[in-house]
């Protein structure tokens, strides 16, 4: 029981920490129709900056000043770059952010080489939180899902409750006559691009000292994020944070379950079958628990392509 | 156009003479170009002609190469075919790959579907390394090419001729599939697909057709890769296989028919030149992709078709003068990048870094120098080339801009 107690919080924390990346990634696509490929790159570099800084500054001052720093890549990426692809339409700009992706994890393993750095947490964050039946449960997983539901609150509070929400949220839906009332739209584009990145590089910088840093952590974690975004329907908000629930908790139960196809197919008597066909039947779920979100991503494109939440095309 | 055929026929005597005109180090880099030839083509037809952009691609490649060498390995290692058929193997199963992976990601359009490719290759690779019946775990699955037809298929020549034909075949049979009503119904899928679904087509059938013979191409490509080197690595399901063959194709340019041909060719022979003179090859990749996307969207081969049809009107001297004079200061910028690029890399090496000594920091030797990266000489060096192309550059194009002005 306890175990599976362990397993949601778990996964409820991974599934934060990627709504905290598909979160920016919606943010952008909803307002502006561009897919940033390179928004797990981002996400990435948060955690890197971080950890450059980190001997300089300290932890605190390092997951602050990192997401800064993204945001100023953002905001350079999106004014030189994007801007000039935009007349060329939008499976172009998500092509240049795909190469944009290659290039920073190229530079990436450039500077610090191709395997894991030693990002680690401070050691005043590393304590347990609380125990059930012997089992420590880290505070520093309770401070990344902390993170990410301050994260989620003041994005909503800004989004529905000040006038540059409003501004932008009209500029989602009528840029041309937001223009016409005398608001600089493509500055407000920059600046949610410049947020959507600032995002991505905390939550990098936060879970890159809890996981691994190395230059394969942006491919990981982006396909996870686009599994959500696809099972959620892209530009929803609400959308995205159920996916990304989802296939954090699915992730994780699966990681602790010795459950096996054939034992399913044991109670209707094929068991034996099972057994001498092998391959996938006789695989333990927690060795299939990376392709798990793959299949529920299938499962919703059968039943309900449009994702959960999302608008038909 | 009209010595385009002609060009076509040249290149052809070329690639068959090939085997006594170059060092077999080289015949081997062509092996390889004509597999990423094969294999951005069967990718072109995909998203050039029928606008899907599919990240995954490498799944369909890998797929046809286990399947080759286990058709290899087949009956005791008789092989379930001779082996100049083999790739036929690769083909089907690629086909049959296909038609299951497009049936799901042909349901979206746009990005989706581009998400979804990536989604399904990222789960074959994530498979693959539990399933070893199939796919060998690490050490992967290897096979030996058995003689047929009275070729031995043991040289590099032979294995130069079967990927030379198969090659030229598939891209033969990719043109004659462009001309069909299939083909020509995937450029309407391309440009407008809500039109094709009020005509009566069932669109979502026809993009799954379209992604089942791309794939069915990219599987007889990913067998003619493992019948190459006799042995098929899960790491062919790996996405920098997928991400190679987009940046292939698109510095190519894949709205004309042979840009992605000749776009894999090329970047694989560079890939393969500077192996062993850069280790940041595929950063230049990268850099190259992003750099003709943002300035040549059309890429390489299309930018040069389109200059070819429609001439500037300033006459071939003007134009002559003015490509020399944008080759020129490009040049200049790419030795000021490169240099840069090169002198960091070394800077931030591991063996460098190994071999300071408290504040002692050896000089750098690249292009023939030695550069101590204390003192200004080699950042002002390269920042210095860089910044001089990059004005040369500005110039050149307010001349063109100028002279556009004042004929118009």
């Amino acid at each position: 029981m306890d175990q599976i107690l362990f397993a949601l919080l778990n996964g409820t924390i991974y599934g934060l920490l990627l709504f905290m990346v598909s979160a920016g990634l919606t943010l952008i696509f909803g307002m502006m129709g561009v897919l940033n490929f390179a928004h797990a790159s981002f996400y990435m570099l948060g955690a890197y900056f971080a950890y450059t800084l980190q001997p300089l500054t300290g932890f605190w001052l390092a997951i602050i000043l990192a997401p800064i720093l993204v945001m100023g890549v953002g905001i350079l990426v999106e004014r030189f770059i994007l801007r000039h692809v935009h007349e060329h339409g939008h499976a172009h700009e998500l092509l240049v952010t795909f190469g944009l992706s290659v290039v920073i994890a190229e530079m990436i393993k450039m500077v610090y080489g191709k395997f894991a750095v030693d990002y680690r947490l401070p050691a005043e964050l590393n304590f347990a939180a609380f125990s059930l039946s012997g089992i420590d449960y880290p505070f520093y997983r309770l401070f990344m899902g902390g993170i990410a539901i301050g994260m989620f609150i003041a994005i909503y509070l800004l989004l529905t409750k000040t006038r540059v929400g409003i501004v932008v949220r009209s500029a989602i839906y009528r840029p041309q006559m937001v223009e016409a009332l005398g608001h600089n739209v493509p500055m407000v584009f920059m600046g949610v691009f410049g947020i959507g990145a600032a995002l991505a590089g905390l939550a990098g910088a936060v879970a890159g000292a809890f996981y691994t840093t190395n230059p394969n952590m942006a491919l990981e974690l982006g396909v996870m994020v686009f599994v959500v975004v696809v099972v959620g329907g892209l530009g929803s908000m609400g959308g995205a944070m159920a996916a990304s629930l989802l296939i954090g908790i699915t992730n994780s139960l699966a990681v602790g379950s010795d459950f096996r196809l054939a034992d399913l197919m044991t109670w209707v008597g094929m068991g034996g079958f099972a057994e001498e066909v092998g391959g996938l039947l006789t695989m333990r779920m927690s060795s299939l628990a990376a392709t798990l979100p793959f299949f529920i991503m299938l499962l919703v494109l059968v039943l309900r392509p449009s994702g959960l939440m999302g608008e038909k095309e | 156009m009209k010595f385009g055929p002609l060009l076509l026929l040249i290149t052809v005597a070329v690639l068959i003479a090939l085997p006594w005109l170059v060092s077999g180090s080289m015949l081997n880099a062509a092996v390889q170009m004509l597999i990423s030839a094969l294999f951005a083509m069967a990718f072109g037809l995909l998203c050039g002609q029928a606008g899907m952009l599919s990240f995954g691609h490498a799944a369909y490649f890998g797929v046809g190469a286990f399947a080759a060498v286990h058709a290899m390995n087949a009956f005791g290692g008789e092989g379930l075919l001779p082996t100049p058929l083999l790739p036929l193997v690769g083909g089907a199963t690629g086909l049959i790959s296909g038609l299951l992976a497009g049936y799901f990601s042909t349901k979206r359009t746009g990005v989706y579907f581009a998400m979804i490719t990536l989604a399904l290759a990222e789960l074959m690779h994530a498979l693959a390394p539990h399933l070893k019946t199939v796919f060998g775990g690490e050490a992967g699955v290897s096979s030996f090419r058995m003689p047929a037809w009275g070729i031995g298929f043991g040289t590099l020549n032979d294995v130069y001729f079967l990927t030379l034909v198969w090659t030229v075949l598939c891209i033969g049979l990719l043109y004659l599939f462009s001309k069909t009503p299939l083909g020509r119904l995937a450029l309407g899928l391309r440009e407008n697909a809500h039109r094709l679904r009020f005509l009566g087509y069932n669109t979502h059938a026809l993009g799954t057709l379209i992604f089942a013979v791309s794939a069915m191409f990219a599987g007889i490509a990913g067998a003619l890769q493992s019948m190459n080197i006799e042995a098929a690595n899960y790491v062919v399901l790996e996405s920098h296989i997928s991400t190679a063959v987009v940046l292939n194709s698109f510095i190519g340019g894949v709205r004309v028919f042979l840009g992605p041909a000749i776009g894999g060719a090329v970047m694989t022979f560079f890939g393969h030149v500077s192996s062993d003179l850069t280790r940041v090859w595929l950063l230049y990749q990268g850099i190259i992709f992003v750099l003709v996307m943002m300035f040549l969207p059309r890429g390489l081969v299309g930018e040069l078709v389109e200059r070819i049809r429609n001439p500037s009107g300033d006459g071939i001297a003007h134009t002559l003068s003015t490509l020399l004079m944008r080759l020129a200061s490009l040049a200049i910028t790419a030795f000021g990048a490169v240099f840069l690029i090169e002198f960091l890399q070394r800077f931030l090496s591991p063996e460098y870094r190994a071999g300071v000594t408290d504040g002692n920091w050896p000089d750098i030797s690249l292009f023939t120098y030695d550069w101590s990266p204390l003192s200004m000489s080699p950042w002002a060096f390269g920042l210095g080339l860089f910044g001089i192309g990059i004005a040369l550059v500005t110039m050149v194009n307010r001349r063109v801009a100028a002279r556009k002005e004042a004929q118009a």
